[in-house]
């Protein structure tokens, strides 16, 4: 009936590394693309959503593996949504409240992750399994990939799109304003998306199989 | 989302199944909306005191007033009995009731504890007790405007709008004089897409409203054609440096020449949006100030 199954945790830099490269969120797990392609129009934008969801992909892990003895296993799935809307929720609230200036940056995008899937995919595969601190590393590093990820997508098409990072003018033109648009953000996702390929074959390694889906395994 | 992880058992549960799941998610409901509930009571008063004191500020620069200037809050309300309707102001010293025809029916007084309160719900309580409303009417409190006071004379006024955008309602502030030519806009309160409708924030968006006179304003239109850079620097070079008062005047000149709003993107449905809101506000406001101006 439990399915609650104790495996021994991997080392945090592992845990760290993993979501960085190996099942980075973004460019190797596919998941979260529409929110993540809909925003990372510029790097600031892409570094609002990517601290708001990594903020709320810890606490989501860490309450997940808190909580993972005591719920029904066959209620654990709207558990975790309830979780992650908890979150969110009191993330608005509390900016809203206390720190209405960093509300006024990322308040839209805080209201965007209720329908993240990485983060309940998290809480899933690996807060279900493990303990409190190797779960709070787990969101950590996948917080950290897709934050990364978000920074990477956004620089790119910022830099293409508009001709400027950050808000400064780097060149006077737009040299590729497609990658601004939503076909171009994922464009840019499978372009780099090939070039961690490239990367892991650099390495020696496989590239993960045509799944689409590398950490649905782990 | 993920594939799940156990084979799916096709079996119905039990009764007693059943009752678990329905009671443990019953339980988990209850509990998430008492944390949220003890978060909103606690953390409202203070998001009430940052949206206040942020209106107040965009109000003072919108209309360029000194610190010692006063604001005025005047809200209005309607009253519905089956189809006789009867229109509501509450300025700060007294509740102006009108009918359907403009007509004046009564003036009261408004006590000082109403009008000292801070929460707005007091004042439309009030309201409501005085409005001779019963049950079966329909009151509600339909928007608001602020009139700014510098030394005894009115600076001008702040009008609060609503516009449905793309996905739901924009809130804004239109600032005009008091021969309502319009000062400059304010985007309140919004959820458009963040990197394409959010941009009407951006001073390069708002900013092409300012200086606009009552008529120009109600012909103008949404353009795709692209703001040219040197307008895109003047109307970005309003704001922090360059106060609305100063700007106007300093481009005085250029307005004519840029008759039209030029368009975030091709796809305009936010820039239309605020274009046709604030148009609609503004000809709301020059209509209602007809029968209120008298007793502000």
């Amino acid at each position: 009936m439990n399915i609650v199954t104790r495996t021994a945790p991997p080392p945090i830099s592992t845990l760290i590394m993993r979501g960085l490269f190996d099942e980075n969120p973004v460019f190797r797990l596919a998941l979260s693309l529409c929110p993540a392609v809909a925003v990372t129009t510029s790097v600031k934008n892409g570094l609002m959503l990517g601290v708001a969801v990594f903020v709320v992909q810890v606490l989501s892990s860490v309450s997940a593996a808190l909580i993972k003895n005591i719920i029904i296993p066959k209620i654990r799935i709207p558990v975790f949504t309830i979780i992650i809307a908890i979150w969110v929720s009191i993330m608005d609230m509390v900016l809203a409240a206390f720190f209405p200036a960093v509300y006024g940056e990322v308040g839209l995008y805080v209201k965007l992750i209720v329908a993240f899937a990485i983060i309940i995919s998290r809480m899933e595969l690996f807060s279900m399994k493990h303990d409190v601190v190797p779960s709070f590393w787990d969101g950590f590093g996948m917080g950290l990939g897709f934050l990364v990820a978000m920074l990477l997508t956004g620089a790119f098409r910022e830099l293409l799109g508009n001709g400027s990072i950050l808000g400064f003018q780097i060149v006077d033109f737009k040299p590729l304003l497609l990658v601004i648009l939503p076909a171009g953000g994922f464009f840019t996702i499978g372009l780099i998306m090939a070039l961690f390929n490239w990367i892991d074959l650099k390495r020696g390694k496989e590239p993960p199989g045509g799944t689409g889906c590398g950490g649905c395994h782990g | 989302m993920s594939t799940p992880q156990t084979a799916v058992d096709i079996t119905p549960p039990s009764p007693r199944e059943m009752m678990r799941i329905t009671l443990g998610l019953t339980i988990v409901c209850l509990l998430a909306s008492a944390i949220l509930g003890g978060f909103y009571l606690w953390t409202e008063p203070a998001k009430a005191r940052n949206v206040a004191a942020r209106e107040q500020k965009l109000i003072s620069q919108l209309l360029d007033l000194s610190p010692s200037a006063e604001v005025q809050e005047i809200r209005r309300y309607l009253l519905w009995r089956g189809s006789q309707l009867k229109i509501f102001y509450l300025t700060p010293r007294q509740l102006v009731q009108f009918d359907a025809s403009g007509k004046l029916l009564a003036t009261t007084e408004v006590p000082e504890p109403v009008r000292e309160a801070s929460a707005p719900a007091e004042k439309d309580t009030w309201v409501e007790a005085n409005s001779g409303a019963n049950d079966e009417d329909d009151f509600r409190y339909v928007g608001r405007f602020f009139s700014g006071i510098e030394a005894n004379q009115v600076a001008g006024y702040v009008i609060e709008g609503e516009v449905p955008g793309f996905k739901t309602w924009i809130r804004f502030f239109v600032a005009i004089n008091s021969d309502y030519s319009l000062r400059g806009i304010e985007i309140i309160e919004h959820e458009e897409d963040p990197g394409l409708g959010d941009q009407i924030t951006e001073p390069y968006f708002k900013n092409q409203y300012a200086g606009r006179s009552f008529d120009a304003l109600l012909g103008i239109e949404v353009t795709k054609d692209p703001l040219p850079r040197e307008w895109r620097d003047a109307v970005e070079s309003l704001g922090d440096e360059t106060g609305f008062s100063e700007w106007i005047v300093k481009y005085a000149d250029e307005l004519p020449s840029h008759p039209d709003i030029h368009a975030i993107t091709g796809a305009t449905i936010s820039s239309v949006a605020v274009t046709d809101g604030v148009k609609r506000s503004l000809g709301n406001f020059r209509k209602r100030m007809d029968l209120v101006e008298d007793y502000l």
